[in-house]
């Protein structure tokens, strides 16, 4: 029966060809410009590492300038860490599982070959960064508590790099030149790329690659390798002091730091534990604010970065009005459609369809109709990303179509298709045949 | 208008097919207004003058990567190359790129009791005295740098500079009394690193578009050395840009330790910054283009299937001494009523969007103006995308009525 009313469909649509080609080039449009915007909205709100997103919390500490306005809430408390913090934080007693404590550096590669040198941004950090984020390995593994403490000239390098100067092959063992120091490659990592980079949410930052070389925190600033990222400063360095000893001892927030905790218990321990180490450093004459510690499991932290821009959501919601047009156009033509099918339905009526016939048969076509609209629409919300991607730098991870998209695009068309759809054909069915009929 | 009667009449018998169009105008009109209310705050945006000489500007960043290598007097020997480059103007060490999005912010205190809620803000740029030339700024009053005034501010020694230059705008936000030449700000509070303001230009950007003192700009005499990074602003002569751009990359590729980063033009790197309100002027752009398609070929359509279906109406109209004109009239006052009803609604639908806009993600309010010129291109779209199925059917012939009657 499908198949037979397929084939009606089929060739009610070709009786028509223009309302079917605007009908279908309608939702087309509308699905692919509501799905370009709702696969940048979805990727940008997903969740970067699933299994572990609730046990990981970005710590904030609030060391700030008393003359600035009071704190409500974690979104108003710097989002980054001073040096001396997150050192104090890492060496001492603390009840997280694991913690990480680190900072966006750079250097030039100069690759062995005598291939041209080239910029790399690099990710200074301390050994849990690996266990606790998850982080796959091709090759060798991360550096140990040890390497850390030694300062040692180690390093894991990405899958990319990799390619790049070792050809693809296990380079454990191998040295990469960065700037004009040595290191040992101990670790290869496999593609790897959280979205977004929720670890370092820098402004314009969000989305970027994952860092290709890491190296141990203490090592990066013996180099001394500056920070890449966002600087904010609100006391003045002390003079006194070599200018990169007073940065490292100052107010100023460039670091971040993340720790992994288990179960509810073991947060508000390491809530009481944060609590604490602040109250002792305004014992010590530092953080004359009043007490504001934050920790924030990752989507949380990406909320209060405000990842998801204001331009997205508006995006959204204009593509979402855009598509109710699109329907409300399909309405509109399939209503005309379907009323100009009053004779073909009488004549099928009188033959002794039933108005269950009439309404499933055609049901189908309108569903034949959304189905066509749908892989327009998937075609459109292909070329939509193309030119996202062009227009936006730094998504490039944002834009790809996956099979959840793709048969979430399709279904939509379709049920957007049967909504339009429902009432002209419900009312071409209640139609008496007779009067109809008669006029022929 | 003696057809509204019958006009009417006939749209009350299709109600529902009316009202579709009618919502579908309604949408239109209150996302059109308000993508276009979008467009032209963006557009405004990113048209703001930077104050540099934006078409014959050029940008250069290297990193040096032998720590070895003496920077300052990499300094000097690129400087006197690139200033000797054919149909260069002027060049400047620079620390930040205005409207680049990166750059040194920093307070300024008027007197030593100030505290820092009270400070003022501002972006700040370490040039030699070539930075006024380079940057295209014009001395309001004051002089420029002198050579020995320069300092050098690097990981192992961070000189505090004696003297500023700054924009107009920074100047009457720090002595509003417009007496700022010559007076003392400080650095930092408590009276601590104060700087003579020794010159007043007229205008310039800091490095951040979305910052509010976005006109607060300053100079100081610098040379920055943190890291191996070194920037350069280059102006050249018009039309000569390009060649120059050439020119001074293949020149600073001669040294072998260190690598040339970027070489852009500053058309190019305005255009980067503001590379999210670009995005959103042609996103929105496209939309207002698809809606208009969607609810033009729509309009046409309809017309198109209702000319079809009243074929023999439409004959019999003819063959009773209705002209051609009247036919086309018929269809043209029918959509215009449709229209008139859609845009209605839309007014109220237009404003509530954006109201739930404004509220939601601080668009700003659609100036009133927007509405009745919105009500006007739609009237008119409808009336176009009509034009085509009535002068379809001003042509049936009136012979049709007699037939198969």
């Amino acid at each position: 029966m499908f198949s037979y009313y397929l084939r009606l469909a089929l060739a009610s649509m070709r009786r028509t060809p223009v309302l079917t080609a605007l009908m279908v080039v309608a939702l087309g449009l509308g699905i692919g410009a509501f799905m370009t915007t709702f696969t940048v909205y979805y990727l940008m709100s997903g969740d970067p590492i699933p299994h572990k997103s609730a046990v990981l919390f970005a710590v904030q500490l609030d060391n700030w300038d008393p003359n600035s306005p009071p704190t409500e809430s974690a979104k108003d408390v710097q989002p980054q860490l001073t040096w001396q913090d997150g050192q104090n934080l890492l060496r001492a007693d603390t009840p997280a599982l694991r913690q990480a404590h680190m900072y966006a550096a750079g250097a030039i590669v100069v690759p062995e070959s005598g291939e041209p040198p080239f910029d790399e941004t690099i990710r200074a950090t301390s050994h849990q960064f690996f266990a606790m984020f998850d982080v796959p390995f091709l090759y060798g593994g991360p550096w140990d508590l040890r390497a850390d403490d030694d300062r040692a000239s180690v390093a894991v390098i990405g899958r990319e790099l990799n390619d790049k100067l070792f050809g693809g092959e296990n380079s454990v063992g191998r040295r990469i030149r960065l700037d004009d120091n040595y290191f040992e490659i101990v670790g290869v990592i496999d593609d790897w790329q959280p979205t977004p980079r929720f670890y370092h949410v820098d402004a314009g930052g969000s989305f970027a690659d994952t860092e290709q070389v890491f190296i141990p925190l203490l090592r990066a600033v013996d180099v001394p390798m500056g920070p890449r990222g966002n600087t904010n400063c609100w006391a003045p360095l002390d003079e006194s002091l070599p200018t990169l000893q007073a940065f490292l001892q100052s107010e100023c927030v460039w670091t971040q730091f993340w720790v992994e905790l288990e179960s509810p218990e073991q947060a508000a321990a390491y809530q009481d534990y944060l609590d604490n180490y602040a109250r002792e450093q305004k014992a010590a004459g530092r953080f004359p604010r009043p007490l504001n510690t934050f920790i924030s499991k990752v989507n949380e932290w990406l909320d209060v970065n405000g990842v998801v821009g204001d331009d997205n959501r508006v995006q959204l919601r204009l593509s979402f009005l855009f598509l109710l047009v699109c329907v409300l156009n399909t309405v509109g033509l399939l209503m005309a459609k379907f009323l100009g099918k009053g004779g073909e339905v009488a004549l099928r009526r009188a033959m002794g369809a039933s108005r269950g016939a009439v309404f499933a048969q055609n049901l189908v076509e309108v569903g034949a109709i959304g189905v066509l609209g749908g892989l327009s629409g998937v075609g459109i919300a292909w070329l939509g990303l193309r030119a996202v991607e062009s227009l936006y730098r730094g998504y490039q991870h944002l834009v790809h179509l996956d099979p959840l998209m793709l048969t979430t695009a399709v279904s939509l068309s379709v049920a957007a298709a049967i909504a339009a759809g429902l009432y002209p054909v419900w009312r071409v069915s209640r139609l008496a045949p007779a009067g109809l009929l008669k006029t022929q | 208008m003696n057809d509204l009667g019958p006009i009417f009449r006939t749209l009350l018998r299709n109600k529902l097919g009316a009202l579709l169009i009618a919502l579908q105008i309604a949408l239109t009109l209150a996302v059109v207004t308000n993508a276009a209310f979008i467009i032209r705050e963006r557009a405004a945006d990113v048209a703001r003058p930077s104050g540099l000489d934006e078409p014959n500007t050029a940008i250069f960043i290297t990193t040096l990567f032998d720590p070895k290598a003496d920077q300052r007097q990499l300094y000097r020997d690129d400087l006197e190359a690139l200033r000797a480059l054919p149909g260069v103007v002027a060049a400047v060490p620079i620390q930040s790129i205005p409207v680049s999005d990166s750059g040194w912010g920093d307070d300024f205190y008027t007197t030593p009791e100030m505290t820092s809620d009270e400070s003022i803000n501002t972006g700040m740029f370490m040039v030699d005295e070539q930075g006024l030339a380079t940057l295209d700024l014009e001395l309001l009053s004051g002089r420029n740098f002198r050579p020995e005034e320069m300092i050098v501010r690097s990981l192992e020694k961070m000189e505090s500079p004696r003297v500023t230059i700054v924009s107009k705008a920074l100047a009457d936000a720090l002595f509003p009394d417009g007496d700022a030449l010559g007076k003392t700000v400080y650095d930092e509070p408590n009276g601590e690193k104060p700087l003579e303001i020794i010159g007043i230009y007229d205008h310039m950007q800091n490095a951040w578009p979305s910052s509010e003192n976005f006109e607060h700009s300053a100079l100081i005499p610098a040379l920055a050395m943190f890291g191996g990074q070194m920037m350069y602003l280059v102006r050249a002569e018009p039309g000569q840009r390009d060649a120059v751009m050439a020119a001074g990359e293949e020149y600073l590729a001669r040294n072998r330790s260190r690598i040339v980063e970027i070489v852009r033009s500053y058309e190019e790197q305005k255009q980067r910054t503001y590379g999210g309100d670009v995005a959103m002027i042609k996103l929105m752009s496209a939309v207002i283009s698809a809606l208009a398609a969607v609810t033009g070929l729509g309009i046409v359509g309809l017309a198109w299937f209702s000319v079809t279906q009243r074929r023999k109406q439409i004959g019999t109209r003819r063959a009773l001494g209705a002209t051609r004109f009247d036919i086309v009239r018929y269809f043209m006052v029918e959509n215009w009523l449709i229209t008139g009803i859609g845009l209605a609604i839309g007014v109220v639908g237009a404003l509530t969007l954006n109201w739930f806009l404004d509220t939601e993600y601080n668009t700003g309010r659609v100036p009133l103006w927007y509405l009745p010129l919105g009500m006007a291109a739609l009237w008119l779209l409808g009336q176009l995308a009509v034009l085509l199925p009535a002068r379809r059917a001003a042509n049936i012939p009136p012979a049709l009525a007699t037939r198969s009657v």
